[in-house]
């Protein structure tokens, strides 16, 4: 509804703003921006290439824990040098929360160790190795690098 | 608003009435909001390869101008285009993978060119995007990961959904 105000002198002034100039720079910008817009954000995770036999490690470069999460079909093993090894069933409903809880104590125990080894079989599913990279990450270790079996 | 309408006409008959913008005028602001919330503003924008159901994930590191090498059903595609076999890949005892040895080795020559042409002091670094779908095995991953480092392009990443 039109907005009237009275002025002392009687005359009624019209009160409409002026949206067209507004309106048709918020036409032009909506589909610049629509075009810009991502709706399903795609991130990445940073990792080292996985060191084969064909290229092989040298020993100074290995982290002096060695810290690894071996994923094995019915279960995860968490082991290093210088920690206990730890089995953790993966059909548990918390076998997550396990690993988390083990490589949080590891980080605990060793502040100074970023890395931690992911080994898989052939067939262990990408997801899977996604969600142990995840684990770890969140753990505080964030430098991962993937292994074969 | 009907006393201005009828007020216009018996003075001047002129019929044009004033459109009232504002609900318009709401929406096109709510839209702009929401639009502006989904624009990326740091690093490169991934699409992700149509047929690839990438895994989800809490990593929120933006991507970088990289390759992109897709890997889903059958099938291991470099920028768009089929590449290899992963059946044929995974039963070979090699970790290298041919074909996109040799397609990483063009394409590697061909961005040094562009990148002493342009001229980078720096040595120039292949980078790779890996977009994974998540059923595949490692056996694959492995296999297009060794053959990316062995043949210039040792900064590898993987490409994940960003969980909401």
């Amino acid at each position: 509804m039109p907005r009237r105000s009275r002025r002392s002198s009687g005359h009624v002034v019209d009160g409409y703003l002026e949206l067209m100039p507004l309106m048709n720079v918020l036409v032009a910008l909506l589909p610049m921006l629509l075009l810009s817009a991502v709706f399903v954000k795609v991130t990445v995770i940073d990792l080292d290439a996985p060191p084969t036999a064909e290229v092989p490690v040298p020993a100074a470069d290995k982290p002096s824990l060695a810290l690894a999460v071996t994923i094995k079909d019915d279960y995860y093993v968490l082991e290093g040098q210088q920690i206990s090894k730890r089995v953790i069933q993966r059909a548990a409903a918390d076998a997550g929360v396990q690993l988390a809880g083990a490589l949080a104590d590891v980080v605990v125990q060793h502040p100074e160790n970023q890395e931690i080894m992911i080994i898989s079989q052939p067939h262990t599913r990408y997801e899977d190795i996604i969600a142990v990279m995840d684990i770890s990450r969140e753990a505080g270790l964030p430098s991962v690098s993937l292994l074969g079996e | 608003m009907a006393r201005h309408r009828t007020k216009r006409r018996v003075n001047g008959g002129n019929t044009q009435a004033p459109i009232p913008m504002t609900s318009l005028m709401d929406i096109l602001t709510c839209l702009l909001l929401f639009v502006l919330k989904s624009v990326v503003l740091e690093g490169e924008v991934i699409s992700p390869v149509p047929g690839v159901s990438l895994p989800e994930s809490s990593s929120n590191h933006a991507a970088q101008n990289s390759i992109a090498i897709a890997i889903f059903d059958d099938v291991v595609m470099m920028d768009g285009e089929v590449i290899a076999s992963v059946s044929k890949a995974v039963k070979s005892d090699n970790l290298m993978i041919a074909p996109l040895a040799s397609r990483l080795r063009q394409t590697y020559a061909k961005s040094e060119e562009i990148a002493k042409l342009r001229g980078d002091t720096e040595e120039f670094h292949g980078r790779a995007s890996i977009q994974g779908d998540r059923e595949i095995s490692f056996a694959i991953l492995q296999r297009v990961m060794f053959t990316c480092s062995q043949n210039g392009y040792e900064e590898i990443s993987l490409a994940v959904l960003e969980k909401s």
